[in-house]
């Protein structure tokens, strides 16, 4: 009987979690909220650079590929693509039925090849495009930066007007794209780049149609609105008020309407700060907010509020944090400080840091309820590779430090941070160096939750390393981080976050190369082609040689992607840099984030395409569901 | 006066091209970094920066850039388009878009403003140390010891969870969606229309001219709105020009706090995003509409107070 009424009960609870479920309608119009200062700048795809511009456009104009919630490369405005040659050639099919239309829906004019081709002199064009986003076409596509030299040399010569005038004859001879028919685009690169296709995401390579072009000039679409603008992509814009609000509609003729999931409006507010979301969201207003410090806290802190069974981790963003160390720091007056240089070309000096930091303090100050959820333990970001396998590139890395994400802060190892102290001491002792070692660290003068933050990390130097070994020393700059601090090299340590801007972990690992000049992070930060320890040298030597031998393999992916792995826990476990966190924010939301577009690279993670929502607020508890699905 | 109006013409017009010139050289001043974000600043590279500084011609001479800088004006009114803040639009077309916003908000909320402040100065001046003059000094307290942003949020609060009124300025419903703006921006010149109008008629009426009056038993209102109030209202009236005029430029923390797409916060956005046309453009704006402020609060005073003269032997300014 008892097991017959059990039976009964489970019915019954499912059943009415079933009808729960089916009472939570999807939304049809979504209202959302960016903040004033991320307003958008520009509606020229091809002059943007930033994400307030990018999360806008996207929705606009189909990229030839996007990505899945997983970061995987998926179809878009290409339906197939392949390269014959190891990576070198890359084609893309165009899909059928696609057109440019105005931002009521009326038909402009068919997308073809063309309109990449077009769009690629646009941003190769020195006169048309200011040089904005050239550097990613310059660097992989064959001819591109000759091209961009001679509209260069064409606008100073003859002027602006001179280059301005140039169609695609001149490019179609130098650069390496062409379009052998109306439906395909060819791709030649410079070399054999297995991860050209993850590059089209960018603002760089997407379209605009030459009857774009004839209609409103080249000066017309340096200039280009929403209300001119030629759309190709889920959405049309249909109301904007600069720094108030937009209004995305359903692009009526969107050539795959039938096979994705769109909102019939997007709604964005301009709002003027998180608060101020934080309001409209309770008026209900929003369909979404993101939670400041102090209102997670209140809500958290207090059960009986209304939102605290909502309270909802969202996926980690793009960027990943490290301790940059800086081999060639100078005092304020610019001689060299030895003190310093000594010290961190110490490989037990690093290793001490590495091992014997328990940051968990600094990640609270980012997710103050969960903070080890913000462990970050390789280099590279998230999504920004996966292997033939579903593995995530990031795990393969976890793999060779023999690190995983647990519900313990596993690198932290005191004893063995106690060890390599002591090894640095004696080591550096001998080499002169004085202690404590003090680390120069800058903020932003004004900006009060650094200076919190500087505090936390000052603490966490203080216990984890000891006030007899090392001292942070908290030192601001008024405006300009480049122009006061990294150009005269004052700073010991940087905390930073890179993003990808492209799906190959050459990306992260090949930013930290020794005696390479696109190597960003070695030449703008840590300046370690200027070092002069032969033991440090040589680490960063092997570490890019192993970089180089990853890159030079570029006929199997899984093997390159193993080779990368290597070489970035060979830079972990020699410190040459320290990975730090992820960051993890909360909020309260009527989307599954995990039905998003999730990618380290381009600018499609803002595509308002096939979204889970629910007219109810997602609990903590569904969330967790979806986070342990994943 | 003739003589007197062309002279201040021609004195306000020099000052604003020297203001104009001062600011285009300090922001010249300013290093090229600022022109970048902190992104671009990471992502291009030296070359790329310099290309960039070149194609915006950030990279000549101040004065050759300020001399290219007048000759578009003068030649073409041509102020150049924005850098940053609405990339290539012509800044003429972008303050266009923004100013009859914040004006209307602004005529608005100074009308309100105007009529409930001083007729609470004068209920105050005429109820001194009564219970109406005491609640008017509180409110003139609260409102200029509460932080702008507290009283605001107030505001929102209330009028957006109590009485369901937009929390946002929307075009879509422009009208009740301006009422927690206005509110906003009226509460604070309601105090200072409130304290002002109270001084200035207290003053007026401990004079001997007001005690002829009751002597000669004219009437309380004949007193206060004829004699007193016409008096008070000269040094008030000298700003109200200039008050009106400045509605152009907005107010940069209610506009930010309601999302209203007006003046109010561009400037600073130019400031912050080196937007060196923009900075330009409005602070010629903002310097013409100062100088000419206070030219017609002058005329008006004169009008007003005919005891008062401009320019010649005799002027009493």
């Amino acid at each position: 009987m008892k097991k017959i009424l059990s039976l009964a009960l489970t019915v019954c609870l499912l059943l009415g979690l079933g009808l729960t479920a089916a009472g939570a309608d999807e939304l049809t119009e979504f209202h959302t909220y960016a903040l004033i200062s991320a307003e958008v700048e520009n509606f020229n795809v091809h002059y943007s650079q930033g994400a307030r511009d990018s999360n806008v456009m996207t929705n606009l104009i189909d990229p030839l590929l996007t990505n899945d919630p997983k970061g995987a490369l998926v179809p878009c405005a290409a339906k197939e693509w392949y390269s014959e040659d190891d990576g070198q050639t890359w084609t893309f099919i165009l899909n059928d039925g696609m057109t440019w239309v105005d931002k009521d829906g009326a038909y402009k004019a068919d997308v073809v090849a063309n309109d990449w081709l077009t769009g690629l002199e646009w941003v190769l064009n020195f006169a048309k495009n200011d040089a904005a986003n050239t550097s990613m076409p310059i660097e992989m596509l064959k001819g591109a930066g000759e091209y961009y030299e001679y509209t260069k040399a064409l606008a100073e010569s003859e002027g602006v007007e001179a280059a301005k005038a140039l169609g695609l004859e001149k490019f179609l001879e130098t650069v390496g794209i062409s379009s052998p028919d109306e439906k395909t685009i060819v791709f030649t690169c410079v070399d054999k780049l297995p991860y050209f296709p993850t590059v089209t995401t960018y603002n760089g390579f997407y379209p605009v149609s030459a009857g774009l072009l004839e209609e409103i000039g080249v000066d017309g679409y340096k200039a280009v609105s929403w209300d001119n603008l030629w759309y190709s992509g889920l959405y049309t814009i249909t109301s904007y008020v600069h720094e108030n609000e937009k209004i995305l509609t359903a692009n009526p003729a969107y050539y795959n309407a039938a096979n994705v999931k769109r909102f019939d409006n997007v709604v964005i507010k301009m709002v003027e700060s998180p608060d101020v979301a934080f309001t409209l969201f309770q008026t209900g207003e929003l369909d979404h907010v993101s939670l400041p410090q102090s209102t997670l806290n209140t809500i958290y802190n207090s059960e009986s509020h209304e939102f605290h069974d909502y309270l909802t981790e969202m996926r980690p963003t793009k960027f990943s944090y490290q301790y940059h160390l800086v081999y060639d720091k100078k005092l304020e007056n610019g001689e060299p400080d030895v003190n310093w240089n000594t010290a961190v070309a110490n490989e037990a000096f690093r290793l001490s840091w590495y091992y014997g930091m328990d940051n968990t303090p600094v990640l609270a100050r980012n997710n103050a309820i969960n903070p080890l959820s913000c462990i970050n333990y390789g280099y590279t970001a998230n999504n920004v590779a996966v292997t033939s396998g579903g593995v995530d590139y990031t795990q393969l890395v976890r793999d060779e430090l023999g690190l995983q994400y647990t519900d313990t802060y596993n690198r932290y190892d005191p004893e063995k941070g106690a060890a390599y102290k002591a090894q640095a001491i004696e080591e550096l002792t001998a080499k002169g160096v004085t202690f404590p070692v003090e680390i120069d660290y800058y903020i932003l003068g004004s900006n009060q939750t650094a200076k919190d933050t500087a505090d936390t990390l000052s603490q966490v130097f203080s216990d984890c390393l000891g006030d007899d070994y090392v001292k942070l020393n908290i030192k601001t700059y008024v405006s300009n981080m480049s122009t006061e601090v990294r150009n005269p090299q004052l700073a010991s340590i940087y905390i930073n976050g890179w993003g990808a801007d492209f799906g190959d972990p050459v990306n992260f690992v090949g930013q930290e190369t020794y005696g390479e000049d696109n190597a960003y992070y070695s030449i703008t930060y840590s300046k370690i082609n200027n070092a002069t320890d032969e033991e440090l040298i040589a680490t960063y030597k092997e570490f890019t040689k192993l970089v180089d031998d990853a890159r030079a393999i570029s006929d199997d992916l899984d093997a390159r992607y193993a080779a990368f792995a290597k070489a970035e826990a060979y830079m972990i476990e020699h410190a040459l840099v320290i990975p730090l966190y992820y960051m993890v924010e909360w909020q309260i939301t009527s989307v599954n984030d995990y039905s998003k577009v999730y990618s380290a690279y381009g600018i499609q993670n803002y595509r308002y395409m096939n979204w889970e929502t629910n007219s109810d607020l997602y609990t903590t508890e569904d969330y967790a569901g979806f986070a342990a699905a994943q | 006066m003739l003589k007197y109006t062309l002279k201040r013409l021609l004195q306000s017009v020099f000052t604003v091209l020297l203001i104009v010139t001062i600011v285009f050289l300090l922001l010249r001043l300013m290093p090229t970094d600022y022109y970048f974000t902190e992104d671009e600043l990471i992502k291009l590279t030296d070359q790329q920066k310099l290309d960039r500084l070149q194609a915006a011609g950030l990279l000549d001479h101040p004065f050759t850039q300020l001399g290219r800088f007048y000759r578009q004006l003068f030649t073409k009114l041509d102020l150049g388009t924005s850098r940053r803040v609405q990339v290539n639009k012509p800044v003429v077309d972008l303050i266009a878009s923004k100013f009859s916003i914040s004006m209307r908000l602004g005529l608005t909320a100074l009308g309100i403003s105007l009529f409930i402040g001083v007729a609470l100065g004068v209920s105050q001046a005429r109820f001194k140390n009564g219970a109406l003059d005491h609640i008017g000094t509180a409110y003139t307290i609260f409102v200029n010891a509460v932080p702008h942003l507290v009283s605001y949020s107030l505001v929102l609060t209330f009028g957006a969870r109590m009485l369901g009124l937009p929390s946002l300025y929307t075009m879509r419903k422009p009208g009740p969606s301006s009422i927690l703006p206005i509110v906003c921006l009226a509460m604070g010149s309601i105090a200072g229309y409130m304290l002002w109008t109270r001084r200035y008629m207290v003053d007026e009426l401990n004079k001997e001219y007001i005690r002829l009056a009751k002597l000669k038993g004219l009437s309380t209102g004949s007193i206060m709105f004829r004699h007193v109030l016409k008096n008070a209202f000269v040094p008030l009236a000298q700003y109200l020009p200039y008050s009106i005029l400045l509605t152009v430029g907005g107010s940069l923390l209610v506009e930010r706090f309601f999302s209203v797409p007006g003046m109010g916060p561009l400037l600073t956005d130019a400031i912050s995003r080196y937007d060196t046309n923009l900075v330009q453009a409005i602070v010629m704006l903002y310097a013409s509409l100062g100088i000419a402020g206070v030219f017609l609060g002058d005329i008006l005073m004169t009008l007003i107070d005919p005891r008062i003269h401009l320019g010649g032997k005799e002027a009493a300014r």
